[in-house]
This record gives C-alpha cells, sequence and structure tokens, in this order.
C-alpha cells in the first residue's frame, strides 16, 4: 500500500509557468509516500515544492536542472521493488525501448522510470517495466507533438504494483490503470 | 497476561466486603448471582445477557448471537479497500484513484480510515501506564484498536473521541479478570471440567482407563479423590456456574462458551457499544462526546448534564453552590472529563469496578418521558445515580473548595481528585442522594443559562464524515463541485423563479408607477397588491438564498423607487415621444435618483438586511415587516402626495399588519368598480404581451416608454385581460411542475390563481 509519485520534465521556469491546477488540487501532502522525478524541474522552488508533498524526494538530474548535484542515475527499492531512476537524455535513441532495457539490466532494476520525450509510456517486457511519466505540465517538447501534462501514480503492495496515470485532456483529468505483477524469482 | 499482582487480591476482597457492609444499604438490590464474575455481571446489566433467572442456554445462546454480529462486522468494515475485487475494473476511475480528492472513493475513505487509527493509537500508547503488563502488550492494543476503530466507523457521526479507550479499558479488564478466575478454578476443581460430550459425564478416571494405570500407585490417590466428591451439584453453585460457562458442547459449540477467551474481543465490543449507545436508555454516554446541542433544549449534552449537577447542587448544598458559582467554576470544566470517562480517571481501576458495579446494577430504562423532563441525559435511576455520585465527590471536596478564593485553585481541587478515598463512605452518600437527584432531575425549571465556552460555534454544520473532519481539500472539492451539481438540480427551478422574479417586479413597477397618480384608495389597493405580490414571491423562491432574494429585493426597491420618480419627473413633460429618449432619460434619472432616494431605500433595504439571518425558509414574520418597510418606503417617496385620507391610510396598515396569505383576494372585489381603477391593469396589459412576461428584467425599461402612452381604447383591455390572466396561468403552472415546493410556496401559488381568476373575472365583464 505504498504510494510512490513518479513525476518529471516540468521544465519551470522556462517552459511553463507551473503545474496545472487541477493537478496541483490533486497533489496534497500526506497520502503519497515517496516521489521520484526524473529531472527537469528545473529551479528549486520546484524542489522544495515536492518536498512539502512528501519528504522522502529522490530526483536525477535532467539538463536543463539547475542543480547540479543530482546524480545521473538512482536505485530505490520500496517494498519487493527495485525502481531505477534516469532522466533519459543520456539513453539515445531517445525513448528506444531496447536501449533503455539495456540500461534497466545495467541498473538492475524491476522498474525504469525515465522521461525526456515529455510523452507517458508503460512498457513490459520479460525484465521488467519501463514507465515514463511524460511532463507534467505539458511543456514544449522538440521530439513530441502535443504533448499532454501527465503524471504516474504506483500503488505497490506486496509483489505487485499498480500504476495509475493522471494525464489532462482537454482540460479533464483523465485516470488509467495497469497492473503489473513481479514473478517471484528468486533474487540473489 | 495475567493483570498485576497487587490488583487481584484487591478484587477478591472487595466483594466479599462489599456484599457484607452494603447489604444494608440496598436491600432491594436484586440478588447477584454472579458476584464475583464481574464481566458476566456487567453484561446482564447492561442488557447484553439475558437476566440473572434465565438458564445457561439462553446465555450461551445470546452470547453467541453478539459475537456472531461483531465478526460480521468486522469482517465487512476492516478488509481495506485496495485490496481489490476485479468488480472494480468498471468503477469510475476518475472517482476512485488514489489522489483523488472526491471523499466518496474507495482511497478516500481509506485515508480516513488511516487517519482514524493513527488517533486511536496515539491515545492507545497512553493508556493505563500504571498497569501497562496488562494493557499495553501488542495483542491488548490490537483488541483494543480494532474495536474502537470499529465502533467509530459504525457512528460515523460521533467518530473517535479521546475518552473513549478509557471507557473500553475496564470492560476489557474485567472480561479478563473473569477468565482468571476460571483459569484458578479450572486449577483447583480440574476434574469437574468433563467431558459432557454424550450427556454423561465421562471421567477421564474410567474403570477400563484405570486398569491400564494399575500398577501405578497414584491410582490409589485418585480413585480416592473421586471418591470424596462424585458429582457437580455438590459444589459451591458459584463454582458450578463458572465450570458450566466453560461448556463447549451447547447448541452454540464453542461460540457459546460464555467465558471465552477466544471472543473476549466480541464481548469486550458488545459492551462498549450497550454503554455508548445506552441500549434505548436515558443515560448512553456516546452523547457526552457530542459536541451537538441535542434537539430538545439546544444544548449540548455535556452542558445539559453540567447544569444538572448543578442543579442538584444547589438543592442539596446550596452556600457551596453559590460559591462556586460566584467564582466562576463552571461545572462542565471538571464534569466533562468525570462524566465521559464515568469517573475512570478519578480512582484507580480497583476503585473503579466497584463504582461500576454499583453504577451498571441501576436500571437504566427511562424514569419519564421526554418532552416532561428537562434533564434527558439523566433521565434514569443509573442517571441519577451518576449525577448523585459527581454531586457527593464535589461534596466530599467541600472544606478545601469553600476554603479557596481563587477559580483556578478550585478547579485544580476538583479535577485531581484524592487517592485515598473512602469509597464506601462516598457510594453510601450517593445513594441518599439518589432521591433528591430524580426530583431535580423531573423539575421543570429552565436550566440556567451559563456562559458556555463549549456550545455555539460547534454548532456549526456537522461533518458528514465522522473520526476526521473533511480535511481543507475535500471541503474544497465539495465546495467547488458542489455547484456544478447543484446547478443540474436547480436548472429549471431557477428558471422558473427568474420567470416569476421577472414577471413580478414588472407588476410591481407599474403598481408603484400607478399609485402616484391614482387616489388614494385606488393606491391602497395597488399597495396591496405590491405586498401580495412580494410575500407571494418571497415565499415561492424561498429555495434559493435568502441573500439571492434580498438582494432582489433592495433591487426591486430600487427599481421601484426610481421608476416613481421617474414618473414624476416624466409626467411633467407629456410631450416626450420618442421611446429611446425616454430610455436614457429614465436611466439617467435612475442614477441621479438613487442618491436622492438614498435615504428611503436605505431604510428599506435595512429592514432587508437581517433576512439572510434566519436562512432560506422565510418565516411569516420577517416579510410582513419587509412589506411593511417597503410601504414605508414607498409612501416615504410619495410625501409630496396629497395625503388626503388618512383614514383610509390607518385602515389599510391594519389590514396590512394582520396580513398573510390568508387574506382573501376577495378584498380586492370589494372595492368600487371604476374603469379607472384599473388603470394600471390596463397600462400593464398593454405590455403583457409585448413583455412576454418571460422575459428579464431588461424589459422593464422598454415598459417604461410604453406606460407613458396614454389614451388607448378600453375595447382593448378586455383582450389584454385575458392575455394576462392567461399568462399568469401559464407561469403558475411552470412553477408548479418544479419540484421540492415548501408548503408556504404552494400557498402563495394558490393565492397567485385567485389573483389570476380575478384578472379573468374582470374580463368577463
Amino acid at each position: 500500500m505504498v504510494l510512490v509519485l513518479a513525476i518529471g520534465d516540468l521544465h519551470i521556469p522556462h517552459r511553463a509557468p507551473d503545474l496545472p491546477a487541477k493537478f496541483k488540487s490533486m497533489l496534497v501532502p500526506g497520502k503519497i509516500q515517496h516521489i521520484i522525478c526524473t529531472g527537469n524541474l528545473c529551479i528549486k522552488e520546484i524542489h522544495d515544492y515536492l518536498k512539502s508533498l512528501c519528504p522522502s524526494l529522490h530526483i536525477t538530474r535532467g539538463e536543463y536542472d539547475e542543480d547540479s548535484r543530482y546524480p545521473e542515475t538512482k536505485t530505490i527499492t520500496i517494498g519487493q521493488f527495485k525502481i531505477g531512476l534516469c532522466h533519459g537524455h543520456q539513453v539515445v535513441p531517445w525513448g528506444d525501448l531496447d536501449s533503455l532495457a539495456m540500461l534497466q539490466r545495467q541498473l538492475d532494476v524491476d522498474i525504469l522510470v525515465t522521461g525526456h520525450t515529455h510523452q507517458f509510456k508503460a512498457y513490459k517486457h520479460e525484465a521488467g517495466v519501463v514507465i515514463n511519466p511524460g511532463s507534467a505540465t505539458g511543456a514544449y517538447s522538440s521530439i513530441t507533438y502535443d504533448v499532454n501534462p501527465s503524471f504516474v501514480l504506483m500503488d505497490i503492495d506486496g509483489l505487485r504494483v499498480v500504476v495509475y496515470v493522471y494525464e489532462l485532456i482537454d482540460g479533464e483529468v483523465k485516470v488509467d490503470k495497469i497492473d503489473f505483477k513481479k514473478t517471484p524469482t528468486a533474487t540473489i | 497476561m495475567s493483570p498485576a499482582a497487587p490488583i487481584e487480591p484487591n478484587k477478591k476482597t472487595l466483594p466479599e466486603s462489599s456484599s457484607s457492609a452494603w447489604g444494608e444499604l440496598s436491600p432491594e438490590r436484586s440478588y447477584r448471582r454472579f458476584g464475583d464474575l464481574r464481566g458476566v455481571q456487567w453484561r446482564i446489566d447492561l442488557g447484553i445477557l439475558p437476566s440473572s433467572s434465565s438458564s445457561i442456554d439462553d446465555f450461551r445462546r445470546v452470547t453467541a448471537n453478539c459475537r456472531r454480529s461483531y465478526a460480521a462486522l468486522r469482517r465487512r468494515l476492516l478488509i481495506s479497500p485496495p485490496i481489490s475485487r476485479d468488480e472494480r475494473h468498471f468503477r469510475d476511475l476518475v472517482m476512485d484513484n488514489p489522489l483523488s480528492q472526491n471523499p466518496d472513493s474507495m482511497w478516500g475513505q481509506f485515508f480516513h480510515k488511516a487517519e482514524l487509527e493513527r488517533t486511536v493509537d496515539q491515545d492507545l500508547s497512553r493508556l493505563y501506564p500504571e498497569h501497562g503488563s496488562y494493557f499495553q502488550t501488542p495483542e491488548r492494543q490490537g483488541v483494543l484498536r480494532r474495536i474502537l476503530l470499529l465502533w467509530c466507523i459504525r457512528h460515523p457521526n460521533y467518530g473517535y473521541r479521546q475518552g473513549m479507550h478509557e471507557l473500553l479499558a475496564p470492560l476489557l479488564y474485567v472480561l479478563q479478570a473473569d477468565l482468571e478466575r476460571l483459569s484458578e478454578v479450572r486449577k483447583l476443581y480440574k476434574d469437574y471440567f468433563t467431558d459432557n460430550f454424550d450427556g454423561l459425564s465421562l471421567n477421564v478416571t474410567d474403570l477400563s482407563y484405570n486398569s491400564d494405570l494399575e500398577k501405578d500407585e497414584d491410582n490409589m490417590g485418585i480413585q480416592k479423590d473421586m471418591v470424596k466428591v462424585h458429582h457437580l451439584n455438590e459444589l459451591d453453585p458459584k463454582i458450578q456456574t463458572i465450570i458450566s460457562f466453560s461448556d463447549a458442547y451447547g447448541a452454540e459449540g464453542e461460540l457459546g462458551i460464555v467465558l471465552s477467551e477466544k471472543f473476549i474481543e466480541h464481548d469486550a465490543y458488545s459492551m462498549f457499544d450497550v454503554l455508548m449507545n445506552g441500549d434505548e436508555g436515558a443515560v448512553a454516554m456516546a452523547n457526552f462526546f457530542s459536541q451537538f446541542p441535542s434537539p430538545e433544549n439546544g444544548l449540548p449534552p455535556v452542558l445539559e448534564a453540567s447544569s444538572a449537577l448543578y442543579r442538584l447542587l444547589s438543592t442539596v448544598d446550596f452556600s457551596l453552590y453559590t460559591h462556586l458559582v460566584e467564582l466562576g467554576v463552571e461545572p462542565q470544566y471538571f464534569a466533562l472529563r468525570w462524566l465521559r470517562v464515568l469517573f475512570g480517571r478519578e480512582f484507580a481501576l480497583a476503585d473503579l469496578l466497584v463504582i461500576w458495579d454499583e453504577i451498571f446494577a441501576l436500571d437504566n430504562t427511562k424514569l419519564k418521558k421526554e418532552k416532561e423532563v428537562k434533564f434527558n441525559v439523566f433521565n434514569s435511576l443509573r442517571g441519577a445515580f451518576i449525577s448523585a455520585l459527581a454531586v457527593s465527590m464535589i461534596l466530599y471536596l467541600r472544606s478545601s473548595l469553600l476554603a479557596t478564593e481563587n477559580a483556578t485553585s478550585c478547579l485544580q481541587r476538583l479535577l485531581s481528585f484524592p487517592e485515598d478515598v473512602n469509597l464506601r463512605k462516598l457510594l453510601t452518600k450517593a445513594k441518599s442522594l439518589m432521591n433528591l437527584a430524580t426530583d431535580a432531575l423531573n423539575s421543570v425549571l429552565e436550566p440556567r443559562g451559563h456562559r458556555h465556552s463549549l456550545s455555539s460555534d460547534q454548532a456549526a454544520h456537522a461533518s458528514p464524515r465522522g473520526g476526521v473532519r473533511e480535511n481543507y481539500w475535500e471541503e474544497q472539492w465539495r465546495v467547488m463541485n458542489k455547484e456544478a451539481e447543484d446547478r443540474k438540480q436547480v436548472g429549471i427551478s431557477r428558471q422558473v423563479r427568474n420567470r416569476i422574479r421577472g414577471w413580478s417586479e414588472k407588476v410591481k413597477a407599474r403598481l408603484a408607477k400607478v399609485t402616484r397618480s391614482t387616489s388614494p384608495f385606488r393606491r391602497n389597493l395597488v399597495d396591496d397588491q405590491t405586498a401580495h405580490l412580494e410575500e407571494n414571491k418571497k415565499l415561492v423562491s424561498g429555495n434559493c438564498s435568502s441573500e439571492q432574494n434580498s438582494n432582489s429585493n433592495s433591487n426591486n426597491n430600487n427599481n421601484n423607487n426610481n421608476n416613481n420618480n421617474n414618473n414624476n419627473n416624466n409626467n411633467n413633460n407629456n410631450n416626450n415621444n420618442n421611446n429611446n429618449n425616454n430610455n436614457n432619460n429614465n436611466n439617467s434619472n435612475n442614477n441621479s435618483n438613487i442618491n436622492e432616494t438614498g435615504s428611503s431605500v436605505e431604510s428599506s433595504s435595512s429592514v432587508i438586511g437581517p433576512e439572510p439571518g434566519p436562512g432560506p425558509g422565510p418565516t411569516v414574520s420577517p416579510s410582513t415587516s419587509i412589506s411593511s418597510g417597503l410601504y414605508r418606503s414607498t409612501e416615504d417617496v410619495f410625501s409630496p402626495v396629497p395625503t388626503s385620507n388618512t383614514t383610509q391610510y390607518s385602515s389599510f396598515n391594519e389590514v396590512k399588519n394582520d396580513i398573510i396569505t390568508k387574506r382573501p383576494v376577495a378584498d380586492l372585489g370589494d372595492e368600487q368598480s371604476s374603469p379607472g381603477k384599473f388603470q394600471w391593469l390596463w397600462r400593464f396589459a398593454k405590455t403583457g404581451p409585448e413583455g412576454s412576461l418571460d422575459k428579464s428584467e431588461a424589459a422593464t425599461s422598454s415598459v417604461n416608454e410604453s406606460d407613458q402612452k396614454n389614451g388607448l381604447p378600453e375595447a382593448v383591455d378586455r383582450n389584454k385581460f385575458k392575455i394576462l390572466a392567461q399568462s399568469m396561468l401559464e407561469n403558475i403552472e411552470v412553477i408548479e411542475s418544479a419540484e421540492n415546493l415548501s408548503e408556504n410556496a404552494l400557498e402563495a401559488l394558490k393565492e397567485l390563481r385567485k389573483i389570476k381568476n380575478l384578472l379573468s373575472e374582470r374580463v368577463l365583464d
């Protein structure tokens, strides 16, 4: 029953002034246990805002982030799942599933969360799950047209993770749900 | 697992001493069959178990039922929602996701429960630290937590309040103590816990069995013991009952074991539930936790109870009472804690058990009907005893209370009740005060109006979710979405109201205009009509916010007064044929006249001002005052008009004052009929078809212009009246089709119908 928020590519203040109001009203402190952020926030104020939502905040460095102390990649263990975090601009071609899978094997994680393409994706392949939470502000991207603001909430419960994706389409919040189960392989 | 050692001997000796010492005090007390099994006795007293005289089977049956219901409850309410069944797929995800602010979603409930649990845990960790070995073990804490959570979820209007855990703890303790007793007895009389499998008692030491152990020396010993007492009935009856209570072979099987460790949670829950609900008796502990005023006398029950206490104190010891009142010691400062935890914090656990014995022994059925008694909270023997006990506690501290001249030290004294209290004396005194208590409580005097600091600001809206009030975000969500929801529901009725408003405003405008030019007599009629319409309009549109109403009323007033002044001005210029010019003049005159008529308008709007106070659903009296206020204002404006007949005004005022919707519209018909009398109707009729009464106030300006025209033939009148009546009927029907009309609105509609009929009558003349 651990709620993990995956969010990123806000590009505040360069490409967007703020999170959409409907998203902001949903993100209230007290409900979420962890926040993992793919990067490109870009400024400290957003870091502080996310910190106010939840004290457990993990961020990796995006190419426009003004704080250079964020790491390039990060691995976190929550419950039974190992989660890997990376911004994604390091993985070329951007958004390519095979390359991302390579990164996943490299980090040895079950769930890999990356961003940079500003487009929501959730893939499952034999080794695990690759999630891209998209851009929470719908910021401009040179590689994606028609960016809708989106973010992802993962509900980790034992060996099962339920991924809720929240998208703002035409001014309305749409929610979708995807279930993933981890096969209980003996990890040595 | 066993309660702390010092408690046990205390408990054992006390019942003996209590029964011997108090035998003389309460001869009327019924024979307590289970004097030393407090758990059972309390369950009987509270009404969970049937009365003492029933058989073991009845006991078993009732116990089993209670336990079954608790188990069902637990299964239903404690399973956490997100462990989903797959039926959830077709649930609306927008509502049901974890971040949803919608308080009704499953996740919202889940978070509420988590919040409740946190609050409960905070209290539980501080429960009875002096008996920590018993109460602080994780299993016990778990039991307590589950019971409290379930009760709070079941009763969301009370939520969890601090103190409930302290009510629950002794109940659990007492049940545990019973089990201890059972195990003691078991040790002593283990041979009698036989297997009543076939209705025969098959002793372990059967002959066939014995043969195997012949070689053993102990055999002889056992046989000897067996010879001593063969049958169960030769034992002490109390031991017998204990043994039979542990019998697992009744119809309900294991569920029916009256003294059962496995079901201690279930039993504790039922006891707690009954204690809180009062079981239809008068004293319901839950009342003391509620902050909302009871419907009978508008005070929260705690305040009611506290004032009852003080009332009793005043009859018993007036000087102490006055002393306390002078110092400003409000009863609820200490009574709150005393009552909410039933004196749990004032006495040590052992003493508390004795006190609760006494309290529960008394009957809780209501003594008198609710309407006849001022203090419903204590309306039973048990309640009387509780209040008497509280007063005797106050009296116990009499000397030290009278000595201090300081409210805080008084309170300190009261709140830290001394440890070494002679319990027997206290209880004796309480018993003696009981009669006084019942008298005092049944008196019909008003409860003193102490300044209740606890009261009014919590009388605000009752939170729909228990335990934790809706947090800020959820309230915002409700507020935001309320408009959307309301909009859908109110759509039609709003249109209707708008129509009515528009129409009646036009009518009023006409009426007001015309009063200027007509005779005083006619003005009476017209003013009556105005008032009538005003009321009707108010009543019919009573569903919308009163502010809206009052705003529109004040707008109407403005319009009326301004239109009146316009008339005054425009009548002087009869050569004005240009509509647009008229309109412009009117508008500019409106603006300029707003200032002039400021004072009179203000007087009327100030009369309207208080209307939002009583809230929606206008009562009759404000509307009368408002309409008469209207009158005053219109009359003020008309002061330059020669008021020839003051008597007519006064008569009309009288008629006005004993108003209301019941006043027959036939009054109108009593006036002399003259063609000029209905000039106002005529003018209105002209505008009727054009204005097509459904339009908004914007049409009033067009109506202004047409009023300036004079000299239309009267032959057109009848037609216009017909159309007028027709449109009125349509509107009435529209209004009626709207839902949620109050009774007042329906009456107002009837009146409107009468007006319409009148109009159509005139047509036929």
